[in-house]
């Protein structure tokens, strides 16, 4: 057994304070290295592993129609992803007791929920990589569901995505965004700046936990949401007129159909539709010329609806009257010229006077009352009229319709312009010559944007021109009178009359340019009218282009009355308490 | 306090040495008073840090859960408002009318208040003609439609509960008991006022 020897004490204090204090000048000269000499290096791998920098998506404005209905929102979509490397058998309590789920049958729930085979979903789960996309794209409620499996191997990518609840209700109105969230058409473009948010960056300390670390430094620059747009779309009536728009286009085996709702008094376009209309959820499922609005982008020559114009220039100028006599032939030789027009059906010499002309659309007839107004000045009335200019009503891409300077006008333009040809028009231009009609001579802006809400929820209404004074308010009167009887006898005009309203209106079968090669044989049939034509609130335009089963605007009348009908019904218009003026239409 | 026990504990041992131990007490009692408050001070000043540092990290964690919840409520939110666009779509009403067996009539007819003149030929709404029958507007996001068989139950529930109060039964308050508890089915009908406004349309009942 060996024994301590005490030894000197002293000599082994000194041997232990020497230990003690070499071990103190390592910890230091570690303590150095780490705080000062590494301290730069070590803080930086800290703080990446700490650090998390994450953005914050801005929420992209609603689009709401006149009476706060949502036509486009903004919701989350989820991609759900897995890192196959780690895929594994998971353990879930089944009844208490803890079970081991095989793969497979992991595989089998997510094909489940995500509407996709197991065989697929072990397709993409399969490999030795750390990112795979199963799906795309996933609602709110699948992926909650999917969540709820508690696999720790999945993981989700939340993306902000455009939803239009309505579909293709105003779809060629509102527009739609791409795949990357970019606004490519409609209201979506043109009032991108309201609509966008600015997306926002926060920047803070995590702990293991994924916790963030309390005293750390937290860098928020707060995502600034969109803000809404008000249209002035009454989606119900929307829909109602898409559902009789495509129900006619079917039934004439038609090209498309358009139909435009105008509230005489302010401008507000209450209707703009469509068929085929485009869903703009899913928009790659229509044509590309089907996703824009024809309304604003589609000119065409008006035909007869711009007689109306050519009449209410005359009694404007004082050159003639709604009783004004003239006789008009099947054929009339434009003077000065060899080109012959005629009437669309024939007939004899026709002693019709302005508002018989009207009634019957007789080319002849309009050409020879409205030939007492120089040419010139006619020109300066479609101007007046909106002719050759865009409405700016928002829509983006509108189109300005062709208004040729008057310096340009050959022999035959100066007459055949009287009944709408030789200038074309786009459809809402179409509605908006007749709503200065109906607004007593007063042309007003079409308002298709009541207005974009600023911060606080306050709606910034659109900036809307003061109306221009087309023609008096008595040549206005006049034209409508004169509109009323192309209703009360007109052979196709009496298709477009409402039981129990005064209704004035107008037919047009434009024929359809084809190049360089004068007219096709299709024909852009149109009626436009307004009611009650003793105080007009409503204008209603409808065009079929192309129609396969008539040739004329008995193709355009149908749906003219039954949109009107929908109308004076929803806006709950009294009928008409007084009788049309009575102007002669023939003479003997 | 513990610095002032400590001197007085310590002055009986001092009493050998009376004149140099009263002086340094004299010296140092202030600086060892204001030392200890400093100390105690310091050491106050770490337990209340640490005391707050413990709240706001149990605060951090209980907001983290908040955000949790507040994240799921959101997503909640998200999908029964798709739930209401959806049900609320004019594709989805009129489909569900239509199951209702609902037929919009294409021949609308109008009365006139101040002469009682009807307007327009009543015609049947099975008249197929210028009826569009079906949804013809394509909406991809219907992904909730309401359910035919459930619309009828609901409807008759709706016309059971709401016709009793609102309803003038025309053959008196004392027969209801009887037809009530032989189970029958009873006549009900439903007094509504039409207020005329003058010239506009006064407001339907219904909506």
């Amino acid at each position: 057994m060996a024994y301590l020897t005490p030894g000197d004490p002293k000599s082994r204090g000194k041997w232990v304070m020497a230990m003690v204090a070499i071990l103190c000048v390592g910890f230091s000269i570690r303590l150095v290295d780490y705080q000062v000499v590494q301290a730069e290096a070590i803080n930086k791998i800290s703080y990446e592993n700490r650090a998390v920098t994450r953005t914050l998506p801005a929420l992209r404005g609603e689009i709401l129609d006149a009476s706060g209905a949502v036509l486009a929102r903004t919701v989350y979509r989820y991609d759900i992803n897995a890192a196959p490397s780690k895929v594994f058998a998971v353990s879930r309590k089944v009844n208490g007791q803890s079970v081991l789920i095989p793969v497979d049958q992991i595989a089998n729930e997510i094909a489940t929920i995500l509407e996709m085979t197991q065989v697929e979903v072990l397709a993409k789960i399969t490999g030795t990589g750390e990112y795979s996309q199963i799906k795309k794209r996933v609602d709110a409620e699948s992926y909650r569901k999917i969540r709820s499996l508690n696999i720790p191997w999945l993981y989700y990518d939340p993306i902000p995505d455009r939803l239009y609840p309505n579909g293709a209700v105003a779809g060629n109105i509102i527009g739609y965004l791409n795949n990357e969230g970019v606004a490519v058409e409609g209201i979506e473009t043109s009032f991108n700046s309201c609509l966008a948010g600015i997306d926002g960056q926060e920047s803070f300390e995590k702990g293991v936990d994924g916790i963030k670390i309390p005293s750390s430094t937290v860098t928020t620059q707060a995502a600034v949401n969109g803000r809404a747009v008000h249209l002035t779309i009454n989606a119900d009536l929307q829909y109602f007129a898409q559902q009789v728009l495509t129900s006619e286009v079917a039934r004439l085996r038609a090209d498309w159909a358009v139909a435009t709702v105008i509230e005489v008094k302010t401008g507000r376009i209450l209707v703009a539709a469509e068929a085929p209309s485009v869903d703009p959820n899913e928009p790659g499922k229509v044509a590309s010329d089907d996703r824009g609005s024809r309304i604003f982008r589609f000119m065409f020559e008006p035909g007869s609806t711009l007689k109306a114009i050519t009449g209410a220039t005359a009694i404007d100028q004082g050159k003639a009257t709604p009783a004004t006599q003239t006789i008009a032939p099947f054929g009339w030789v434009v003077p000065g010229t060899s080109y012959k027009v005629t009437d669309s059906h024939p007939h004899g010499d026709d002693k019709l006077t302005l508002t018989g002309v009207l009634r019957d659309s007789s080319n002849t007839g309009i050409m020879k009352i409205g030939q007492a107004v120089d040419y010139r000045t006619r020109y300066t009335y479609l101007k007046k009229f909106g002719l050759g200019q865009k409405t700016n009503a928002g829509y983006p891409g509108e189109e300005a319709g062709l208004l040729n300077n008057v310096d340009e006008w050959d022999g035959i333009k100066k007459y055949v312009s009287m009944f709408g040809q030789g200038v074309s028009v786009t459809p809402i231009q179409s509605a908006m010559m007749y709503q200065a009609i109906a607004n007593k001579g007063v042309r007003l802006s079409p308002i298709l944007v009541e207005g974009c809400e600023d911060s606080n929820g306050n709606l910034l209404r659109t900036e809307v021109k003061p109306g221009v004074r087309v023609i008096s308010e008595a040549t206005a009167k006049s034209t409508m009178d004169m509109l009323e009887k192309v209703v009360e006898q007109g052979g196709i005009g009496k298709t477009a009359a409402v039981p129990g309203y005064r209704v004035g209106g107008k037919t047009g079968t434009a024929q359809i340019a084809s190049g360089s090669s004068g007219y096709s044989g299709r024909y852009a049939v149109s009626f436009i009218g307004a009611a009650p034509a003793e105080n007009p609130d409503f204008v209603v335009a409808v065009t079929v282009y192309k129609p396969r089963t008539v040739s004329n605007s008995i193709g355009a009348t149908p749906s003219f009355k039954r949109i009107m009908q929908q109308l004076l019904r929803t806006y709950r218009v009294p009928p008409s308490t007084t009788l049309s003026a009575n102007i002669p239409t023939e003479w003997k | 306090m513990s610095t002032l026990r400590l001197a007085q504990n310590n002055r009986p041992s001092n009493q050998n040495r009376p004149a140099l131990s009263i002086a340094t007490f004299r010296q140092s009692r202030p600086g060892v008073f204001i030392g200890g408050a400093v100390l105690v001070g310091f050491l106050t000043i770490a337990l209340l840090n640490l005391l707050l540092t413990i709240l706001t990290s149990n605060a951090v964690y209980e907001l983290s859960a908040i955000q949790k919840e507040k994240k799921e409520l959101t997503t909640t939110t998200q999908i029964l408002s798709e739930e209401v666009d959806s049900l609320s779509s004019q594709q989805n009403l009129a489909n569900a009318a239509s199951k209702l067996g609902m037929i919009s009539n294409a021949n609308p007819v109008f009365l006139r208040l101040s002469d009682q003149k009807v307007f327009g030929k009543p015609k049947a709404a099975l008249n197929a003609d210028g009826r569009v029958g079906r949804n013809l507007v394509p909406n991809s996001a219907l992904v909730q439609q309401s359910n035919g068989a459930e619309l009828i139950a609901a409807e008759d529930v709706t016309l059971t509960k709401s016709a009793i109060p609102s309803a003038s039964v025309s053959s008196g308050a004392a027969t209801q008991p009887t037809a009530m508890a032989a189970g029958v089915a009873k006549p009900v009908s439903v007094t509504t006022t039409l207020v005329s406004t003058g010239a506009a349309i006064p407001a339907s009942p219904t909506h």
